[in-house]
């Protein structure tokens, strides 16, 4: 400790500048992943970029020329769209569980992973929202289905599911957008005080001046918890919304009570899986083994089994109530679900959703990182299944056998399909070197707390 | 006035001192930190933030917007639908329900904003890229003759090193 | 064709007003300029009905031509006529599409050097052909079809005025066969008239009378009226079909005899044979048979007809026990070598049962002169054809080189004919190779009549001005004949064929007649005619066929198609058959034994083969058809045409499925009439597979009770649960005994409605137990409503249309899994158990597609119907998913842009819009025809009185299975018929969606049984 100054003679003579020390280790690890971009990220950015062109380019025919091009055959007039609608609202889900509902547990292991996981729910909503829009038949009138005053007095209709899928979508992107930022801030603020140039301005606008002072912190800490507290509720409501699309139906196959809780597992079961099938090549191309460790990827293999369960007790509840309805649409419907036309899908859903994430039940697998990045990917792939096993498989075998039919998709629907995927890929990539992928400041509050286990209480 | 940083690099001592100094009577104080503590929060202000004011007025607004919306709308031109009772309340529940959490949502960011004094455009003289590292900043601004006294103190609570600063 | 634009437009529009006009009274007037001087009689937005006649086939039945601002845009049935009785099949509904058809010549035209068809101009063609007939003088001949008296008259003044060889008359279904039948056993040269509504049995004989011939809509009326359950409940008439598959006539029938083709004469003796041994017929009916059916003991027929005797001897003694029964004679697909005996053996039948007279009248014969079809004369023209004796043929209202088989040589006569002049106003196989065409004008812009029987005179009359530079066949005649010179002139009269039509008429009130589309007189007495001596000396055996093969190839006769006619009219080929559900198709059907031996499913390719050629089509196995037999159907396999070829595919040359006659040998029957059935043929699998264009996916109703039928004892007992009786118990059981209780209609419930203080809430019954699935409705809704025909390939993706379709349910179904085939094997012998369920949006009073419409682009009138506002439809196509009756339809496509080629847009329904892209359609209850009803209504400041507006199916329908009307009404015929306590149900009303029509359970009547 420096020994006291003599009592000064003037204090002003005294100001000098702060010495600025080295920066600290976690803000050069994880501000080093928005470094200059390697040859391998301009590729794949340029690969994703063009799919999303071309799809656009289908998208615009499409309109042009009208639904015809897509495989709608009647009765099945919802096809992949509203397929890889509800698989990329799942998909949304899991940020906002890590972040909130996590964040109300205080299981303090999210904080490696909430940042991307919010950034990936909030892409995951931009790319789910376009799809209601894509499947319309006159997607330039999208907008009657917002409640805005019009000459023609004329209002939506609240009773329709739809109208609540517009509001729950909204609000859910919204909120999430919200709970991103407000989470980005302090972080931004790290960036500011580090960046320079064209980089500097931007974090400057975005930190809003941010300085960490503890009102500040403290502002912050109880509007992360109400926020938690209000996207609690709403990550279910999404979700439970979404499947009252097909539940508040008569359609035989969707018309089921389970489905709200079956979806909500399930959005967390692919959610979960799409964070790790994203983070696991993350962390070993930008070396985060430090901050986003085995023990994280455990976790969430656990949540994945658990999740898993549920959704496979959901399948098994199904066909039971199917069968003990003695409902007769009811019972084929399901019966030709899994040996009809459309068994492969079932048989790839149930096997992907409720079989291989068995593995997880050994520590081995769960800590085996490639075990646990390809079951992700499966799951990934057996929800989409799940989806069009139950809208298309229902709609091709209702009331009347007369008109049962059959769908396959074009190879417009698919263009667009491809590029969903290349659109939130787009958003992802962008967001690696724009901010801080972990929560620099939720990582220092536990590495300064640790430290200060460390020594002991030196004081 | 003269603006002294005391630097440390445990919330601990830092809370220990802030008690110290406001002991002693010294008001103006302020504490940046790096992450957010819990220990620090009640440090300078012991009284809940009022950020949930604006939470719960925002929900408030949303439910009865939602409901209002929804019947007055169904009103405003009733049509059958599926032999349903022009307003059907539990359909509408969901409406309100969303428009709470949005508008809930929204007005706490405000609260944040509000209360964090954000945004801002000039940083304070006495702020350093160092508390946006791992080191805790406690400013205090006294008078010239307690500089020596609020120095002591200071080191005396583990500051590792004190800086005085343009005020 | 090219898209026709505003300017033509208005000039179409004024001209065709201008002849509206001028319709009833004169020459049309030329006007081009529209409404410059306001047209009398026509007033924007009021319809105008012309009476006249139609001419799709030899029934004539009689029409209303519904007009707008003078445009044609709707068939009708001409109510007072006595023949339809204002309903209107199929066919007649389709006719519309032949006067606006994009096939239509523009105007005459000659074939230059280069074999090109070039456009000339009238006087110059005339002149032409003039030199033509001067020259070939004999040489000249003329192949049509059967025309109108006054013009048949004409013609045959003309041929011997310029000294042609004579003429022919085509018609490729004319029932020949019988007519010589009744000659040879009455003594007189005419076509029976079979009147069936006041019959208790009908033994029909594979007539397909509910399908082609000699009158659908009358003899469906007549059925539906003689099994009119609620008129007449123990003793409704019962129908058996003795026939070689289930067609759409035997699919109706109580009773299905599976009997050999050909092999309908002998059976018709063995029943009456059985029929005499119970004591059936007057003495001398006995005494003048007994000789003849010696022979034809039951249990010596059954092996060459394929019946066993006990069925022989059941229906027999039913026969018997009847007091009126009636037996048609053989259909066309069923006409042998030996069709005239048959023929002759079911009019003995008659005979014997005292028919004759009272269900069977035998009309005088035609006036001497007047040409009838014959097929042997046919013949014999080809022949002289081959021997260069014809040197120029003028060929009208006949389509020879499509409907003649190739075996007959035509073609290559054809060849030989120096110069041949088509008179067609649309491109068809044989005006395709014609040196000179000149157009006729289409029905509904020519002047006529027609005298489709005794008492009753019909007159066509124009309802528009000719679209196209065409000209009336007589009067081209007549032009021909006076520009070869004075002394043929001499011999023609003045004026044009109108005037010559108006002298025909002379003995009537004109304009009485021509408002009332003819002159009328009732029934003529028709006395029962004794036997002629040689009555009972039949040739009466098994058909002679030719070939080895192994199967029957059936020709089977299509009641959309016709002989072929219909194949160039989009909806004939957009509404699917109404057995297979085949939509713009050939198919081959064959029984599931055979189908396992070949080892094909549906849609593999066969090879079918005749001595007379080879064809490749598609297998569609079924049970309802005989191991020994291959039915492919009549029509298809045209050439020419933009809907009857397959230009939809962009090879306009190629057929469109195929031609079956062409693999048929030209044979002939004892009397020279055309002998369809005389092949065998070999049947091979390609090993080549073409997707069948089936509309329904499934006729397995699974159970789930969409149609359903009651036994007559249920009925009798007034109690869906009662044990029927003669052995279908279970059958019965089945209908309701699957775990739900039959439910009795919920009648309209005042205290329930969301507009109490309307005065109508709009509902309909459905009577299946009269419903044929003849498609009238079908075609009448496409008509009325725009509906957008979307062509074969759109077919096979599941997109049709149509707001209406019949739906055929093979008895109650079973729960078996997905079947490839779309009928199972449950068609069989027997008891026949087929119920066909119109089905059309059922304006739910609970509509499941309503609160699910994000924007309420559909929504419930205060009228009760479900409406559906195409402008706010954004296309989620919810509403769709959410409807359990899957009445629908999304328009995936600008219909409106493509789907009426050329002239085909002016016969929109001026007061249906046309959907556009992306939107939902369905059926709208015909609202444009209540709110006409309610305006007209309002003016004169009442309600709408009870059956004052009724809906385009309603109105088509034959047998009147439909009944439109107002629920709130309890007088009104809709809530009587509704009322029914045992056959009223709704469909699927487990849903609770409690829909606005109500269906009538179809009855089922089972086989007649040996009485104890």
């Amino acid at each position: 400790m420096t020994p006291p100054p003599p009592p000064p003679a003037s204090v002003a003579a005294m100001i000098r500048p702060m010495p600025a020390p080295a920066d600290s280790r976690a803000n050069r690890d994880i501000l080093a992943v928005m470094g200059r971009p390697t040859i391998g990220y301009v590729a794949l950015l340029a690969l994703v970029v063009s799919t999303v062109g071309w799809a656009l380019g289908t998208f615009v025919y499409q309109t042009y020329v009208g639904l015809g091009v897509a495989g709608y055959s009647h009765p099945i007039f919802w096809g992949v769209y509203i397929v890889t609608f509800v698989f990329w609202v799942g998909i949304a889900h899991a940020g906002t569980l890590i972040s909130a509902i996590l964040y109300l547990f205080r299981a303090k292991w999210r904080n490696a992973i909430n940042r991307s996981a919010e950034a990936m729910t909030v892409f995951a909503v931009a790319t789910a929202g376009l799809f209601p829009l894509i499947h319309l038949g006159r997607v330039f009138k999208f907008y009657w289905l917002l409640p805005y005053p019009n000459q023609r007095a004329l209002w939506v209709n609240f009773k329709s599911p739809l109208l609540w899928d517009v509001f729950a979508i909204s609000t859910y992107a919204t909120i999430s957008i919200v709970f991103f930022y407000v989470g980005l801030v302090p972080d931004l603020a790290i960036a500011r005080d580090r960046a320079t140039g064209w980089r500097k301005v931007l974090y400057s606008i975005l930190a809003l001046g941010w300085q960490g002072t503890t009102k500040q912190w403290k502002a912050h800490n109880r509007t992360v918890l109400h926020l938690s507290g209000l996207a609690t509720p709403l990550v279910l409501s999404v979700h439970s919304v979404v499947s009252w699309d097909f539940a508040s139906s008569i359609v035989p196959g969707w018309h089921a009570t389970i489905f709200a809780p079956y979806f909500v597992a399930g959005a967390i079961f692919s959610g979960f899986a799409m964070v790790l099938t994203v983070m696991i090549p993350v962390r070993r191309i930008y070396g985060l083994e430090r901050y986003i460790t085995d023990y994280h990827f455990e976790n969430m293999s656990r949540f994945i089994l658990l999740t898993s369960l549920i959704v496979g007790y959901a399948y098994a509840t199904e066909y039971f109530v199917a069968w003990y309805s003695g409902v007769e649409p009811e019972r084929t419907a399901f019966w030709l679900r899994a040996f009809g036309s459309y068994w492969i899908s079932t048989w790839i859903m149930i096997s992907c959703n409720a079989f291989f994430p068995q593995v997880f039940w050994f520590k081995r697998a769960r800590t085996h990182i490639p075990t646990v990045f390809v079951v992700s990917v499966l799951v990934n792939i057996g929800m989409w299944f799940e989806r069009y096993v139950i809208i298309v498989g229902s709609l091709s075998r209702e009331y009347n056998p007369a008109v049962w039919g059959q769908y396959t998709p074009s190879w417009v629907e698919l263009s667009i399909l491809a590029g969903s995927f290349a659109w939130f890929s787009m958003f992802f990539l962008i967001f690696l070197k724009l901010f801080p992928v972990i929560a620099i400041n939720e990582v220092k509050e536990l590495e300064i707390h640790e430290r200060a286990h460390a020594n002991g209480g030196a004081h | 006035m003269p603006t002294l940083v005391g630097i440390f690099d445990q919330p601990g001592p830092v809370a220990e001192t802030v008690r110290r100094l406001r002991g002693r009577g010294f008001r103006e104080l302020q504490l940046y930190s790096p992450a957010p503590f819990p220990e620090l929060d009640d440090a300078l202000d012991e009284r809940p933030s009022r950020v949930r004011w604006w939470t719960l007025i925002g929900g408030l607004t949303g439910v009865t917007a939602g409901y209002a919306m929804t019947i007055w709308m169904s009103y405003d031109w009733p049509l059958v639908v599926g032999g349903k009772p022009y307003a059907s309340i539990p359909p509408y529940t969901i409406i309100a329900f969303e428009l709470t959490i949005l508008l809930g949502g929204l007005a706490t960011l405000l609260g944040l904003l509000a209360v964090g004094k954000l945004p801002r455009v000039k940083a304070d003289p006495a702020y350093s890229p160092r508390f946006s590292a791992e080191e805790f900043g406690l400013v205090v601004r006294c008078g010239e003759r307690d500089v020596a006294e609020v120095d002591a103190l200071l080191r005396a609570h583990a500051a590792k090193e004190v800086n005085l600063v343009e005020g | 064709m090219p898209e026709i634009d505003r300017r033509e437009f208005l000039k179409l529009v004024g001209a065709s007003a201008g002849a509206a006009a001028a319709a009833g009274c004169s020459e049309p007037v030329e006007k081009l300029i529209p409404y410059v001087i306001q047209p009398e009689e026509i007033t924007p937005g009021i319809p105008v009905y012309y009476a006249s006649t139609c001419q799709e086939c030899p029934a004539g039945c009689g029409l209303l031509v519904k007009t707008r601002e003078g445009r044609p845009i709707k068939l009708e049935g001409n109510p007072s006529h006595p023949i339809n009785r204002g309903s209107l099949c199929a066919r007649g509904q389709a006719a519309i599409g032949r006067t606006y058809h994009p096939d239509r010549y523009p105007g005459p035209q000659r074939r230059n050097q280069a074999g090109q068809l070039e456009p000339v101009s009238w006087d110059e063609a005339i002149r032409l052909l003039a030199r033509k007939v001067q020259e070939a003088g004999p040489g000249t001949w003329l192949l049509s079809g059967e025309p109108g008296p006054t013009a048949g008259r004409w013609i045959d003044r003309w041929l011997t005025a310029v000294g042609a060889g004579g003429r022919v008359v085509h018609e490729p279904f004319a029932p020949e066969a019988v007519r010589e039948a009744t000659s040879a056993v009455f003594g007189v040269a005419s076509e029976p008239l079979f009147d069936l509504s006041d019959t208790d049995l009908v033994l029909d004989f594979a007539s397909d009378f509910l399908e082609i011939g000699p009158s659908p809509v009358e003899h469906g009326r007549q059925l539906a009226a003689a099994r009119d359950v609620a008129a007449a409940r123990g003793r409704t008439a019962r129908l058996v079909s003795v026939g070689p598959r289930l067609s759409m006539t035997a699919s109706n029938a109580d009773e299905w005899v599976s009997a050999r083709p050909g092999s309908e004469g002998l059976l018709a003796l063995a029943v009456a044979r059985a029929a005499l041994d119970a004591g059936a017929g007057s003495p001398e009916a006995r005494q003048a048979l007994a000789g003849l059916l010696e022979h034809f003991a039951p249990e010596r027929v059954a092996g060459q007809t394929g019946v066993d005797a006990a069925t022989i001897v059941r229906l027999g003694r039913a026969a018997a026990r009847a007091r009126h029964a009636v037996a048609l004679p053989p259909g066309v697909s069923v006409t042998a070598r030996r069709a005239k005996a048959s023929a002759a053996a079911v009019l003995l039948l008659n005979h014997l049962l005292g028919a004759v007279g009272r269900s069977v009248r035998i009309p005088p014969a035609p006036a001497e002169g007047r040409r009838r079809p014959s097929y042997r004369e046919t013949l014999a023209l080809v022949d002289a054809m081959k021997s260069s004796k014809v040197k120029l043929l003028l060929v009208a209202d006949a389509n020879p080189l499509y409907s003649l088989p190739v075996a007959s040589g035509f073609a290559a006569a054809l060849e030989k004919v120096p110069f041949v002049v088509s008179f067609a106003s649309a491109a068809d196989e044989t005006s395709a190779r014609a040196h000179l065409i000149l157009p006729d004008h289409t029905p509904l812009e020519s002047w006529g009549d027609a005298a489709p029987r005794l008492g009753v005179r019909s007159l066509l009359q124009p309802t528009v001005r000719p679209l196209h530079d065409t000209r009336a066949f007589v009067d081209t005649l007549l032009d021909v004949g006076r520009a070869m010179g004075s002394e043929v002139a001499a011999k023609l009269p003045p004026g044009s064929f109108r005037n010559l039509l108006e002298e025909a008429w002379a003995d009537t009130d004109w304009r009485t007649a021509l408002a009332g589309g003819g002159v009328f007189e009732g029934a003529s007495p028709a006395p029962s005619l004794p036997l002629t001596p040689g009555a009972t000396r039949l040739e009466v055996a098994e058909p002679l066929l030719e070939g080895d093969g192994e199967w029957v190839l059936l020709p089977v006769t299509s009641g959309l198609l016709y002989d072929g006619r219909g194949a160039n009219l989009p909806w004939l080929q957009e509404v699917p058959d109404p057995v297979t559900k085949v939509a713009w198709q050939s198919w081959a059907e064959i029984s599931h034994a055979t189908a396992g031996r070949l080892g094909v499913e549906l849609g593999d390719v066969l090879a079918v083969e005749t001595p007379a050629g080879r064809l490749e089509v598609p297998a569609f196995p079924r049970g309802g058809i005989r191991d020994d037999v291959i039915g492919v159907p009549i029509g298809q396999g045209h050439t020419v045409g933009r809907y009857a070829s397959d230009a939809e595919h962009g090879r306009p040359d190629a057929p469109r499925g195929v031609n079956v006659i062409q693999v048929l040998p030209a044979a002939t029957d004892e009397a020279g009439g055309r002998a369809w059935l005389a092949a065998r043929a070999r049947v091979q699998k390609t090993g080549r597979f073409q997707r069948v264009a089936v509309v329904q996916t499934s006729q397995n109703q699974r159970k789930r009770r969409l149609g359903e039928a009651v036994s007559l004892a249920a009925l009798a007992a007034g109690d869906a649960h009662a044990p029927a009786a003669n052995g279908h118990g279970e059958a019965a059981a089945e209908t309701h005994g699957d775990g739900h209780e039959h439910e009795l209609l919920k009648p309209y419930d005042a205290a329930k409605d969301s507009a109490p203080d309307s005065p109508y809430r709009w509902g309909m019954a459905i009577d299946l137990d009269r419903c044929t699935s003849c498609n009238a409705c079908v075609v009448a809704c496409y008509v009325e409503n725009n509906v957008p025909v979307v062509g074969e390939t759109r077919t096979l993706q599941a997109r049709q249309m149509s707001w209406l379709r019949l739906e055929r349910w093979v008895g109650d179904g079973d729960l078996e899994g997905g079947r490839k085939l779309p009928i199972g094997a449950k068609e069989a012998p027997g008891a026949v158990d087929v119920r066909h369920t119109p089905q059309l949006c059922q304006h739910c009073g609970a509509a499941p597609c309503e609160p699910v419409c994000p924007v309420l682009a559909t929504y419930h009138t205060p009228e009760g119907l479900n409406g559906m506002i195409y402008n706010r439809c954004v296309g989620t196509r919810y509403c769709s998913n959410n409807c359990p009756y899957k009445v629908r339809r999304f328009s995936y496509f600008d219909y409106s842009r493509e789907n009426w080629p050329g002239l085909l847009s002016l016969m929109l329904n001026p007061d249906v819009t046309v959907r556009g892209q992306g939107v939902m359609e369905k059926c709208t209850f015909c609202v444009q025809r209540i709110a006409a009803a309610r305006h007209t209504a309002t003016l004169e400041g009442r309600t709408i009185r009870d059956g004052e507006v009724t809906t385009a199916c309603a109105q088509a329908c034959p047998t009147q299975a439909i009944t439109f009307g107002n629920l709130k009404d309890e007088k009104s015929r809709v809530v009587q018929a509704s009322h029914d306590p045992v056959r009223s149900y709704h469909a699927l009303h487990e849903l609770n969606t409690r829909p606005a029509i109500t269906y009538l359970a179809k009855v089922k009547r089972g086989v007649f049984e040996e009485e104890a």
